[in-house]
Order: structure tokens, then C-alpha cells, then sequence
């Protein structure tokens, strides 16, 4: 159907298959051929303008959007943020200690960088607090030796293609355990990495 | 309701969020304060108006950048989100900014209820590079 | 703020799977990535800068607000590119509704010799100098071109983008959006041959 739609020329080449070989030196047909020869000249300076223009429209200072729009857009952006899940740390009579998620995801990222070969994705955070299972806990959670919450983290990664994975995310595993309880005071209990897209380098 | 003075001392909001806030940037390991849309549309909206026309009283709340306090029959609430140093841990960083906060209220006579603390943030001091 | 930088090597879907998460720097990273080119397809589709830089701010704000549901992250350009046109064609829509149109595609000759032969308004005058007879035909004759079939060439000539994305982005097959191209390609070189 398509290829109906495809302007042909009066000897019944179609305008695609000259500009798919225009690079290549003319068939004996396109050298003879009138309308091709024609058809050709210009499919050349076609081309050839189209790449002229791809490269001065890319190099156009006036052909870039006013400076403001960055933080036009930004502005919305931070207006709009997606409210932060507060993990609850604890809470007693003297007060409630909380700890947004993004604060963790952070910290996870930033402990990340340290180890080549793989970047953090997206991460989710939970908290298992070690006190007699609160409504909906995982009853095989109690009776954990440690006082305080632990963290429950999942993280997503991505990988550079060729790295040994297993070695680099044990390797991130135990960057992430230490770095959580330095930084935020809490222990990560497990830590959960999911290898979800491999990146070239 | 009130700003009439009462045994001749006024304790506003106003003062308990100020100490509050005094307090805990005092404290290693606290950055800042970390300013919330929540916070900034309470400033902007009528909220906003009622500080500056009364800026706290002695049953009311108070709002700024990072904090909020409440005072209700001579007992204080406090609300801090903060963001915290990476060099030290969040949670103890919380939990001194709090004992400190209370320590505070008590010398004003007022009894220290609630302190709760909200950390936003965990980033390198400005100044030292990431690692 | 979070100002934290973004690793220097960082790939793209890393930093939308970031932006997914709520991670500012990582979507003011794809602010920056793709305002320029979002803004050069735009203004060669609507040949207006504010109408241009409009379509820029809309097209990043919504993608901020939908990315939570944007499912494979290495797919953000083509979503983007999508959004962008999209909009660029339904503001063709919307303003050849309000005016007389020239919708006949074997008007474009003469339309072409009176619609603007030269380059873009607000160009440096030095710059003019450098704009080649060749380029300025081309640019004549491609706002000549019906809106589909400009977006056609413009993604794939000057933006690379590939056969399967313009035809989810256009609402076509790839074997329709490489017959659209050749005929985009029959008009332009015959319009510059024509135009000269």
C-alpha cells in the first residue's frame, strides 16, 4: 500500500530506491536514464543540504530556547514534587523521628557512585520495626536480636556490559550496609539489588 | 487566643519555633532547616498574614521555614524537618536536636511536650567533595 | 536544595529511572538534554519562537508529571518526541482552522514564492552570510510541506529518530511513514530545483 505512495519516476523507479543507493555510483540504468540522472542531481543536493542544515541548526545560538525555561520548568517540577514517603524511625512520647524516603535514596545513590560499573535506578524503602509485629507484619520478622528499625531496601541498578555482576553487587550490597547505618543511623537489614538493564560504556 | 500577659511573662509560638530552630542548628551534624512546600504555602496563605499581623501567641501556632510550634495549655509542640550531615548519623543527629530542644522549653517554664523530627535530607557538608 | 551532581557517565535511563523517583537534578538533567532539540523541531514545525519555546515548557512539565508512568525508561526520547510533535501538529491544526488554508500539497510552488524565502527572523547578521541558497530553499519549501509530512522528515532527517517511533508518534506503519519520507524528499527536491 505504501510503496503506492511512493512518488516513481516516468521509467518506474521509485524515488526511495534512488535515495537509498544515491551514495553509490550510478547502475548502468541511472547513467543512461534521463529522469534519473535528473532525479538524482537533485536527491544529491537534497541531501546534501539536509545535512548542511542538521549541522548549522544544531550549532544556531538563536535556534535554542530563552535561557528562563530551565527554570520555568524546574519551577513547576519542585512545586509539583511527588510528596516523599516518610519512613517512621520511631516514635515515643517525646516525640516522632521520621525519614523521607528520598533522603535514604539519596544516600543509597551517593554510596552507589563509589563502585564502577553500575548505576542506581529507581528505589523503594520499607522499615521493619523489631518491636512485636505491628497489623500486617511479617510475623518471621520477630524476634530479631537488634533494637531499633532496620530497612528493608530495594534497588534497582544498571549495569556496564562485560562487569563480573555478581562480584560488583555483592560489592555494592556491602557498600550500601555500611554506608546506611554511617550516614542515617538505622541498620539495613536486606538489601535487595535487582540488575534490570545493562549499559554500554 | 490571647496575648495578654500572664504572671507578667509571654511565651509566644513564635519564640518556642525560634528556640527550636536556634537549637537544632546548633547541633552537629544539623545542615539547615529544610524549608517544605507545605511550609512555604502556610507562609503564603492566610496562615502567613495571621504571623505577621500576631506573630505567635500563647495558645496558637507558629510556622517558619523548617518549623512549627504549637502551644496548648502551657505545653509545647514542636515540628523540625531538617537535613542532616552524612558524616554523622541521622538518627542520633534527631534524637539530640531533640533532648536539646526539651532541655530549652523547660527554661522557659513552659513543659516540653512532643519534639518531632523529620529529616528530609542527608548530604556532605558544602565544601567537602563527595566521595 | 539537592544539588548533588549526577555521575559524569551516567546512562539515560538511569537518570529517568532518578526523575521517576522524584529526583530533581536527574529530570533538570533531561531539561537540559532535550530542550535544544525539542525546541528545533519545534520551531521548524511552527516557524514562531514563542509558539516554539511554548511547546518546549508544556512538552517537559507534562513529561514530569506522567513519568511515574512511563514503563521502559530507555524509551524517554521517543516518548518526549512524541509529546512534542504532537502538540506542534495540533497547534497546525488549531491555527488553519482560524485561517485560509493551503492544504492542496501541489499549491506549495507558488506558496513557496511568497511565504518567507529567508532565514529565520532573529539571526545573527554574520550568520546570514553563511546561509546557503541551498539551505534557504530547503527551509522555504519544507514549511510548504502538508504538517505530517513535515514532521516526517523533520524527525527522521534532523532528528534520527527511528521508522518504528515516527510511526507510533505520527499514528502510521514504518512501511507508511517510509512512503511519507519519500514523498516529503519528492517535494522538497523538486520545490529547490524549482525554487532556484
Amino acid at each position: 500500500m505504501a510503496l503506492e505512495d511512493i512518488p516513481l519516476l516516468g521509467c518506474g523507479r521509485h524515488i526511495d530506491q534512488l535515495w537509498a543507493t544515491l551514495h553509490q555510483p550510478p547502475t548502468t540504468h541511472e547513467q543512461q536514464c534521463e529522469q534519473c540522472k535528473m532525479a538524482r542531481t537533485s536527491l544529491q543536493r537534497l541531501s546534501e543540504a539536509t545535512r548542511s542544515l542538521r549541522e548549522q541548526d544544531l550549532n544556531d545560538p538563536a535556534l535554542k530556547p530563552r535561557p528562563g525555561i530551565t527554570n520555568a520548568i524546574m519551577d513547576v517540577a519542585r512545586a509539583e514534587i511527588r510528596r516523599s514517603k516518610r519512613i517512621i524511625l520511631g516514635s515515643t512520647e517525646e516525640g516522632t523521628t521520621e525519614i523521607s524516603e528520598q533522603a535514604l535514596s539519596a544516600l543509597i545513590r551517593l554510596a552507589a557512585t563509589a563502585i564502577p560499573g553500575v548505576h542506581s535506578r529507581r528505589c523503594h524503602i520499607e522499615v521493619r520495626s523489631s518491636d512485636p509485629s505491628p497489623a500486617g507484619e511479617d510475623p518471621r520478622s520477630r524476634g530479631t536480636a537488634d533494637a531499633g528499625p532496620h530497612l528493608i531496601i530495594n534497588l534497582r541498578v544498571a549495569a556496564a556490559a562485560g562487569i563480573d555482576i555478581p562480584r560488583t553487587v555483592q560489592t555494592l550490597r556491602q557498600e550500601i550496609s555500611s554506608a546506611i547505618p554511617a550516614g542515617a543511623g538505622i541498620r539495613a537489614e536486606i538489601i535487595n539489588i535487582t540488575v534490570e538493564d545493562l549499559y554500554d560504556v | 487566643m490571647s496575648d495578654q500577659p500572664l504572671q507578667g511573662q509571654v511565651i509566644t509560638s513564635q519564640l518556642i519555633a525560634s528556640l527550636a530552630a536556634r537549637t537544632a542548628l546548633e547541633t552537629p551534624g544539623v545542615l539547615r532547616l529544610e524549608p517544605t512546600i507545605h511550609g512555604l504555602l502556610a507562609r503564603l496563605g492566610p496562615a502567613a498574614l495571621n504571623n505577621l499581623r500576631n506573630p505567635g501567641s500563647q495558645n496558637g501556632t507558629y510556622r517558619h521555614d523548617g518549623v512549627t510550634a504549637t502551644i496548648s495549655d502551657g505545653t509545647t509542640h514542636v515540628h523540625l524537618d531538617i537535613a542532616t550531615d552524612i558524616t554523622y548519623a541521622a538518627l542520633n543527629v534527631a534524637e539530640t536536636v531533640r533532648e536539646r530542644v526539651r532541655e530549652n522549653i523547660r527554661h522557659t517554664a513552659l513543659t516540653p511536650g512532643p519534639v518531632d523530627i523529620s529529616i528530609l535530607a542527608i548530604e556532605h557538608h558544602h565544601g567537602t567533595t563527595h566521595a | 536544595m539537592n544539588d548533588h551532581s549526577l555521575e559524569p557517565d551516567l546512562d539515560e535511563g538511569s537518570v529517568v529511572a532518578r526523575a521517576q523517583d522524584g529526583d530533581l537534578s536527574a529530570f533538570e538533567h533531561l531539561v537540559n538534554t532535550y530542550q535544544g532539540r525539542l525546541f528545533r523541531l519545534a520551531y521548524r514545525m511552527l516557524k514562531d519562537r514563542g509558539d516554539a519555546e511554548d511547546i518546549v515548557q508544556e512538552t517537559l512539565t507534562i513529561s514530569w508529571r506522567r513519568l511515574p508512568m512511563l514503563t521502559d525508561v530507555n524509551a524517554f526520547g521517543g516518548w518526549i518526541y512524541r509529546l512534542a510533535t504532537n502538540k506542534c501538529l495540533d497547534l497546525l491544526r488549531k491555527r488553519s482552522s482560524h485561517a485560509a488554508d493551503i492544504t492542496d500539497p501541489e499549491d506549495i510552488h507558488a506558496a513557496s514564492e511568497t511565504e518567507s524565502l529567508r532565514p529565520p527572523a532573529g539571526i545573527d547578521p554574520a550568520h546570514e552570510a553563511e546561509w546557503s541558497a541551498e539551505q534557504e530553499g530547503l527551509t522555504a519549501v519544507l514549511d510548504t510541506l502538508p504538517p505530517m509530512q513535515r514532521a516526517c522528515w523533520l524527525l527522521r532527517e534532523m532528528h534520527d529518530r527511528s521508522y518504528t517511533e515516527i510511526g507510533a508518534t505520527l499514528k502510521m506503519s514504518p512501511t507508511a511513514v517510509r512512503g511519507t519520507l519519500a514523498r516529503a524528499r519528492h517535494h522538497i527536491a523538486e520545490g529547490m530545483s524549482q525554487w532556484r
